[in-house]
């Protein structure tokens, strides 16, 4: 039997799935951009407020069935976690811009050697990994595959200090190269960081636990 | 016997007649507390409270095997006098019900009256103190003459609260005190609940949820005279921990 | 041509007029009874006629009789009815209370010249061995416990259970809920029950007959023949005499007066106490 509050509950769901397509869109092309030393600036930052406004659309929607519906235990958990998972999806956003940003004015990798381009699109790869497996399971509110992102979050984290080691242990690499790499490792790590955020808010709302996946 | 528990049952059974209507409750109540009890209709919970006071008995064809331990002592044991127990723990019902023929004054003090608990005490005081804590005395004392039946519902509701609460009980039992009252009504009662735990322990019997999450800090679902699920509010309505409890706080049957 | 509108509402005009005069045909012996009585009665009423004993031509005893009678009769009877009505109503829920019951509701439709002859045989023969105002209060008695017992039952069911439950869920003992409780919230039903039956009982001819027999005379003792209005009205209204037969009907009349005052005066004693 079907209860008043489904409906909304639907809406806040499509909203939340649409959102993380479009970040992971945005995340891909500003990497890409990034890697290949394409300005995609305008692009990312059109896409990136789109982002931010669903995000406040969610929260909205959120806060309506709250107060209209009480909800109480999984809808309740659930309504919490978009929100959350909404805030989560609009920080990507925000890198995204940020990637692109220092790839227009940093002139991304074209200042460095090829190991560095090698080591960070090693990690990319990693990072938008991350990314798509809290998006599955988000759409599956799966929870077997949120708890994978464990795994794979790690090697980040390590391929991130790896990397800060290798460019201390460098003499002569050019300034632009260090603050631009160093900067966009910095928010791989961080996106990383988000994503499994993301994978501990669906564990919570299928079991009602608050568990470190990080 | 759970320390902080002020009335506890264990292995409680009840029937009509024939037909079984509680199976094997065992369930402590905290002291101070509030503890609300939630469940379809029919599910046993007016039942449940009802052999608490030992009101049960009461109806033709009605019988119960278990234990009820009031600080540790069984109330159904047989040197136990029923009606001692009904002056510890007092009971609230549904439909306000003040004695007819009384005034305000009279209904108050009816619980010392009748039960011979008169010597000694200053009935003023003690009809004052209740209407205070019943948070009925500023609306209605300058009129404590007056028939227990001439104020509101809300109003009657509360006094029946004050009349209960002067025979000072340990632990008041209340069967859905709101439903037959508007919802200014029900928000005063439901604040007076929360003010009463620090003197007694309550257990109130309710079909709305949301009052069982706003007023309580215990919770029990009953589902077909079973006790599906307890603990506290919190974790309940949040994370409850049997899907059957799941399916009937979020409205999926019910 | 009637519309069905029309139609309807003549339908409904007819059946107003038809249970209007149901209830003249109904209400006309009443006021035909009190016309003739208070005519052919009035003119005897003087303070001779009733104070006076029977061989001075007044109804002094037979007013003093059925005063008596009312009196002892009531002593007796009310509290005992009202007991066996609480019994019947907070007690009864069993099987020997149904087949009490049974008892009582016949007992309320028995002849009342069984009931005296009854009487007779039990108590005048038996116990007093004379003609007694005692054996004339335990026949009137048997015909007001069964009425008394019956309507208070019935007052006190109409009394919510949710009271009941109030009183006992407080740790009052069953009763002190009855007598506290449940009995004033009954009040005006009892009443109402009771002042019926002694009325019907202040009235009641053949039961008399058979146990105080009459007297010309005041009261002379329990064990000897009293006389009472009903009784009076009796042998009066069968003389050949126009005079005494004018007696019967100030008798009658006076008899009427009594019921009546009867009636006013608990009311008003009892709108005080248990005004709702």
């Amino acid at each position: 039997m079907s209860r008043i509050i489904d409906h909304g509950l639907e809406e806040q769901s499509v909203l939340i799935t649409r959102m993380a397509e479009l970040t992971y869109e945005t995340l891909a092309l500003a990497i890409q951009g990034y890697l290949k030393g394409k300005s995609v600036q305008d692009e990312v930052l059109e896409m990136s407020d789109t982002i931010v406004a669903m995000s406040d659309k969610i929260e909205d929607k959120g806060f309506e069935l709250i107060a209209r519906f009480q909800p109480v235990a999984t809808d309740l958990r659930t309504i919490k976690s978009y929100m959350k998972i909404g805030n989560d999806f609009s920080r990507f956003g925000r890198y995204a811009f940020d990637i692109s940003f220092i790839n227009d004015k940093l002139n991304g990798l074209k200042e460095c050697e090829n190991w560095c381009k090698d080591d960070i699109e090693e990690m990319s790869k990693k990072v938008l990994l991350t990314v798509r497996i809290s998006i599955d399971s988000l759409r599956k509110h799966d929870t077997t595959l949120a708890k994978t992102i464990s795994e794979t979050e790690r090697e980040v984290d390590k391929m991130y200090l790896d990397y800060l080691q290798k460019l201390i242990g460098q003499e002569d690499v050019s300034s632009k190269c260090v603050i631009s790499s160093v900067l966009m490792t910095r928010y791989l790590e961080r996106i990383a960081d988000h994503a499994v955020y993301v994978c501990e808010s669906i564990v919570y709302i299928v079991t009602g636990e608050k568990i470190n996946l990080g | 016997m759970n320390n902080n528990a002020k009335i506890q049952s264990i292995e409680l059974n009840a029937w009509f007649g024939s037909k079984q209507v509680l199976k094997d409750i065992n369930l402590s109540v905290k002291a101070n507390a509030v503890t609300a009890i939630i469940g379809p209709s029919g599910c046993g919970k007016s039942t449940y409270i009802r052999t608490l006071n030992r009101m049960h008995e009461l109806v033709p064809n009605a019988k119960m095997s278990g234990k009820v331990l009031l600080d540790s002592q069984d109330i159904y044991a047989s040197d136990v006098d029923p009606v001692i127990i009904r002056r510890r723990v007092g009971m609230v019902f549904q439909k306000p019900n003040p004695f007819p023929t009384m005034s305000i004054y009279d209904n108050v003090a009816a619980g010392i009256r009748l039960t011979g608990a008169k010597k000694g005490k200053n009935l003023d005081e003690i009809v004052e103190r209740s209407l205070e804590q019943a948070t009925l005395w500023d609306e209605v004392k300058e009129d404590l003459k007056k028939p227990g039946t001439s104020i509101s519902g809300g109003q009657q509701q509360r006094l029946c609260i004050a009349r209960a609460i002067a025979l000072q009980p340990e632990v008041i039992l209340m069967d859905e005190p709101c439903s037959a009252l508007d919802p200014i009504a029900t928000a005063k009662i439901e604040r007076l609940v929360v003010e009463l735990k620090s003197n007694y322990t309550v257990v109130i019997v309710t079909h709305n949820m949301q009052q069982a999450s706003r007023v309580s800090d215990f919770t029990a679902f009953f589902y077909l005279g079973a006790l599906v699920e307890f603990g506290e509010t919190n974790d309940i309505f949040e994370s409850p921990k049997n899907q059957l409890t799941e399916k009937y706080i979020t409205g999926e049957f019910g | 041509m009637l519309s069905s509108y029309a139609f309807r509402k003549f339908k409904n005009k007819l059946f107003f007029f038809l249970c209007l005069i149901c209830v003249v045909i109904a209400v006309v012996p009443l006021l035909s009874i009190l016309f003739e009585v208070i005519s052919r009665g009035a003119s005897q009423l003087n303070l001779q006629f009733l104070t006076a004993n029977a061989l001075q031509g007044g109804i002094g005893p037979a007013i003093q009789g059925t005063l008596i009678m009312i009196g002892l009769t009531s002593l007796f009877g009310i509290p005992v009815g009202i007991l066996s009505g609480v019994y019947l109503s907070e007690f009864g829920n069993n099987k020997y209370a149904s087949g009490i019951r049974l008892v009582n509701n016949v007992l309320t439709q028995f002849p009342s010249i069984v009931i005296g002859i009854t009487a007779f045989s039990l108590i005048v023969i038996y116990v007093t061995g004379s003609y007694s105002p005692l054996a004339g209060a335990v026949a009137l008695s048997f015909i007001l416990i069964p009425i008394v017992a019956r309507t208070t039952e019935e007052s006190l069911k109409l009394v919510p259970n949710s009271i009941r439950e109030a009183s006992l869920a407080l740790g009052v003992h069953k009763w002190r809920t009855t007598l506290s409780v449940i009995l004033p919230a009954a009040g005006s039903g009892l009443v109402t029950g009771t002042l019926i039956a002694v009325a019907r009982i202040a009235g009641e001819t053949a039961p008399l007959l058979f146990t105080i027999l009459g007297n010309s005379f005041f009261f002379q003792g329990f064990n000897q023949p009293m006389d009472a209005l009903p009784i009076r009205i009796f042998f009066d209204s069968r003389q050949p005499s126009a005079e005494i037969q004018a007696q019967a009907w100030g008798a009658a009349l006076v008899l009427i007066l009594i019921v009546l005052a009867l009636n006013i005066g608990v009311r008003v004693a009892s709108r005080g106490r248990f005004s709702r």
